[in-house]
């Protein structure tokens, strides 16, 4: 059932124009993620559905309700800042209690809903602290109680963990999605994080120049990009520019050597790219699979993986091994055949 | 290289030309000849590059302050005797101390609230840039422009033949009575510059631009998500000043405020200029103290001046109480 | 990026601010041009840059602030250097004693001193040559909230143990370091420190009035006294003198101020 519905939102600063065009249904206890390179207007929608920016054009409703021009302080809509945005001046509890304050709920009221929030981030101790005295994560997670406090109807956070050291983002990340289950609230997440986008969200809004490029589940993105843009900014991708021999079955070629595609839309005659992730590439050769051949240009140890990069018809190509204790690593200058599976790979246009 | 001497630093700033050769001599000559001073790792060793300041700060702050607390409490033979705090018995002085008080007070509340207005205009107002440098630089212009030209610009200005006089005389006002009044001369109506209302006056013209100075940085630091937090949690602008804004600033109004009533407090010249000491305010007694003895015992003068320090620091003292109450939640 | 609407209670303030400023400014030109009845002239400058004592009140002050910045830049300089580099545990008994002279009323202060310095062991109000000396000090002290902050501020920017501990790598010794390393970097702190002492000493009268030296604060109420267009002329002077020390620390403090000035 949709929830939190936005249609042809455009929001436009004098003559620069942010977010353009932007339509989105999102499901009661959805979690969405809204993911982007800086300036690509994921933050104002997001800034947009909470009523700190006003739409040029476009809608924005919460459960049939038109919230277009509402006060953002009579949205009942909880935010999370990347600068956590607590109160300095207020304790852990205060912060807590404040929204509940506003709306004038009695003390007892106020106190046993700050505790019920304080022991759902696991921080009832801290009670009596000001922000100043608790670490970056800690701050985020009391934001985080304090959006909650409210009971809103939807919970927004912008770059929530942009700010935190990357052990306590991996936690807080858990933390975020374990809360969100548990009070089944419609999420809305910002983040030019991939990998956060991938690992939390439900579905994904994939951002560019105040456009949607494309909207899917984690998988969807990842293993269908819809367009190069997605393609090159989830994940490692690699990008041959190839030669359609027959459009039918897929047969393609890449300068001396000929392949298949597995997957191909419609092709509109533009220059296209053979797609595929590096971890679907192996060494050695093997029938039924595409194989090609190229030269050893660099061996990258990355813990886990190793990642190699080779040169194949003049264009780089790289793919990831995983770190076994057997392996042996190919020497730089090297010619190495290597071989993907014929539906790994897919075609995709070239973006001008 | 070698580690250098202290104390042949210290010979560097005071007479540069030994430098010359002991700087060559230390970096030909081999360093290990230091290693073994232990007294040279000692805390007390780290202190020594401030023994000029600090000689410079004794010789000319600390014994002149001292003085004045010792000649308050000695008489005229050197004996000492508490005789001289009388002088607080004398109405004259109290009144003085009274006057001084008010009008500090007056232009601290005045200047504070207007340069607070002033500053939350230049930084959350969001004006054009240039408006806000301007507002700045004739801040930093007016806080430091007191003395003797303010009372000048103030005569020029709201004189008896002043600018702003002569162009009032100009205009009517309706009077209490309702009949018009032409043409207004404000000297006819209680009006006068040589008086408190016009010592008031000329006081906020660095005053206020003194807390424009000092306050536009806290309200700087006022960041934009607390008041979208708040929002979003559903406080209204009155109730995000309430609860955040406010008491987020109160230090910085504290700190800005002693400052105000301290410089008014302190102030000499422009009092002197304007009502040529008729006026009576503290600095004005301790002036003519100075210049000959007045109060008919010059040990009366250390005490008067001697109070004013006493104001001073009670004022301190509890500003740092407040402060230590407002600022709860700050980092130290 | 914000889409720009005019706040009409933020202008509101900001022109009051700014008559505020203004018309004493603009009053006090306008009575300084009218020496003469029912014509605009330059009669009061004209004899306010005559008279002796005015030029001698004027060297007399400029060449106190400028022994005064000097004074202080070697006092302060190298103390400040040597509380970052060696006792950072001294800043805040420093802050405490740099802030006196702002505390204590300078009339307060100037009574001390006086007291102090005109008679035995330390009498120093005989001799012209030693009051100055006196006075020099004095100004010091006086200038000290200023010049301390400026030169605290600049070092603070700095990182002055790497900055030592690099050029000492280089074989500098410390004196090297302070007057090649340090000095340089605290060029801007050290300007903008001694354009406010400038502007301070510049119109500065308990001082100098109750030693009876000839400096310009003195002279000037002096003529506030007897006369009435030459103060207006005197003052609008002073305005240009500080005008000018504090205008140039805006430029050398900010840089780019002159620009966003014109700029739109």
């Amino acid at each position: 059932m949709t929830h939190l519905e936005l249609s042809h939102i455009r929001k436009a600063f004098g003559a620069a124009v942010v977010v353009e065009d932007f339509n989105l249904a999102v499901n009661q206890g959805e979690f969405i993620s809204f993911l982007g390179p800086s300036g690509c207007g994921k933050t104002t929608t997001l800034r947009m559905i909470a009523g700190f920016e006003l739409p040029t054009a476009g809608t924005i409703t919460i459960d049939g309700n038109d919230l277009t021009n509402t006060p953002p302080n009579k949205r009942n809509v909880g935010m999370v800042f990347q600068s956590y945005a607590l109160f300095p001046n207020m304790t852990v509890a205060h912060n807590v209690g404040y929204g509940l304050k506003i709306t004038s709920k009695s003390k007892a009221e106020i106190m046993q809903r700050v505790h019920e929030m304080l022991a759902l981030i696991q921080m009832e101790e801290f009670a009596q602290r000001y922000p100043f005295q608790l670490s970056g994560g800690q701050q985020q997670r009391v934001a985080l109680a304090r959006a909650l406090a409210i009971r809103p109807q939807l919970l927004l956070l912008d770059e929530p963990l942009s700010a935190l050291d990357a052990k306590i983002r991996l936690e807080l990340r858990h933390e975020i999605r374990r809360i969100q289950r548990q009070l089944g609230i419609t999420t809305i997440y910002v983040t030019h994080d991939q990998e956060e986008a991938l690992s939390l969200s439900d579905r994904i809004v994939v951002m560019s120049k105040g456009k949607i490029e494309q909207v899917g589940t984690p998988t969807e993105i990842y293993n269908a990009p819809a367009t190069e843009f997605v393609a090159r900014f989830v994940g490692h991708i690699n990008l041959l520019p190839v030669t359609v021999l027959n459009p039918t079955d897929g047969v393609i070629s890449l300068g001396r050597q000929t392949l298949r595609a597995g997957r191909f839309g419609k092709l509109n005659g533009r220059p296209v790219q053979l797609a595929v992730r590096p971890e679907e590439i192996n060494l050695g050769a093997k029938p039924d699979t595409n194989t090609l051949s190229g030269e050893v240009e660099s061996v990258t140890y990355l813990g886990s993986i190793v990642r190699i990069g080779l040169r194949i018809e003049h264009h780089p190509l790289s793919l990831d091994v995983f770190n076994e204790h057997t392996l042996k690593l190919p020497r730089i200058g090297e010619t190495h055949t290597i071989h993907f599976p014929v539906n790994a790979c897919w075609l995709i246009e070239k973006s001008d | 290289m070698g580690r250098f001497s202290s104390i042949r630093v210290l010979l560097c700033f005071a007479v540069p030309p030994r430098c010359k050769g002991t700087v060559v001599a230390m970096s030909t000559s081999p360093p290990p000849r230091y290693r073994n001073n232990a007294w040279r790792e000692h805390p007390l060793w780290n202190w020594v590059g401030l023994v000029p300041f600090f000689l410079f700060i004794f010789l000319f702050l600390i014994i002149p302050s001292l003085n004045l607390f010792t000649g308050a409490f000695v008489t005229n033979k050197g004996f000492f005797t508490l005789e001289n705090l009388s002088v607080f018995r004398n109405p004259l002085v109290l009144k003085a101390y009274m006057t001084s008080l008010q009008v500090s007070l007056l232009t601290a509340v005045i200047g504070g609230l207007f340069g607070f207005f002033v500053a939350a205009a230049i930084t959350l107002g969001h004006p054009p840039r240039w408006m806000r440098s301007l507002i700045m630089t004739f801040s930093g212009l007016a806080a430091n422009f007191g003395g003797v030209p303010l009372a000048f610009a103030f005569i020029a200005t709201l004189g008896r033949t002043g600018f702003v006089t002569a162009l009032l005389k100009e205009v009517c006002f309706p009077g209490p009575d309702g009949t018009q009044i032409c043409p207004f001369n404000p000297y006819d109506h209680g009006f006068s510059l040589y008086s408190l209302t016009g010592l008031v006056l000329a006081y906020t013209y660095f005053q206020f631009p003194l807390m424009v100075l000092t306050i536009t940085p806290a309200l700087e630091g006022m960041r934009k998500e607390w008041r979208e937090a708040a929002a979003n949690l559903g406080a209204s602008t009155w109730q995000y000043w309430r609860d955040i804004a406010l008491p987020v600033l109160t230090p910085s109004i504290l700190g800005a405020s002693i400052l105000l009533f301290g410089n008014a407090f302190g102030a000499y010249a422009t009092a002197q200029a304007l009502t040529g000491g008729s006026i009576p305010l503290v600095t004005i007694f301790v002036g003519q103290q100075i210049r000959g003895d007045v109060l008919g015992n010059p040990h009366e003068g250390y005490a008067m001046a001697m109070g004013m320090v006493v104001v001073m620091a009670i004022t301190i003292v509890a500003y740092s109480m407040l402060q230590r109450q407002a600022s709860r939640w700050m980092k130290v | 990026m914000k889409a720009q609407q005019i706040n009409w209670w933020a202008i509101f303030w900001i022109v009051l601010a700014a008559l505020y400023f203004l018309l004493p400014m603009y009053g006090t030109l306008d009575f300084s041009l009218r020496m003469e009845r029912n014509t605009i002239s330059l009669k009061a400058y004209e004899i306010v840059f005559a008279d002796p004592r005015f030029w001698r009140g004027f060297q007399y002050s400029t060449l106190m602030a400028l022994i005064t910045i000097v004074v202080s830049i070697i006092l302060f300089v190298p103390t400040v250097y040597w509380m970052y580099l060696k006792v950072p545990q001294a800043r805040p008994i420093m802050e405490i004693i740099t802030i006196l002279p702002f505390v204590i009323p300078t009339i307060v202060y100037v009574f001390g001193l006086i007291r102090t310095f005109s008679r035995p062991p330390f009498q120093l109000t005989l001799h012209a040559f030693t009051t100055d000396m006196l006075i020099v000090a004095g100004y010091v002290v006086i200038s000290m909230p200023f010049m301390f902050r400026a030169i605290d501020v600049g070092m603070r920017a700095l990182d002055v143990r790497t900055l030592t501990e690099a050029a000492q790598s280089l074989g500098s010794n410390w004196f090297q370091v302070l007057v090649y390393v340090i000095v340089p970097n605290l060029r801007v702190a050290i300007l903008s420190g001694a354009l406010i002492s400038f502007a301070t000493v510049m119109g500065e009268l308990i001082l100098a009035s109750f030693l009876v030296r000839p400096a310009l604060a003195p002279y000037m109420a002096l003529l506030g006294l007897t006369k009435a267009y030459e103060p207006a002329a005197l003052a609008i002077i002073s305005y240009a003198l500080t005008w000018f020390s504090l205008g140039l620390l805006q430029i050398v403090s900010q840089g780019g101020t002159t620009r966003q000035l014109t700029g739109r």
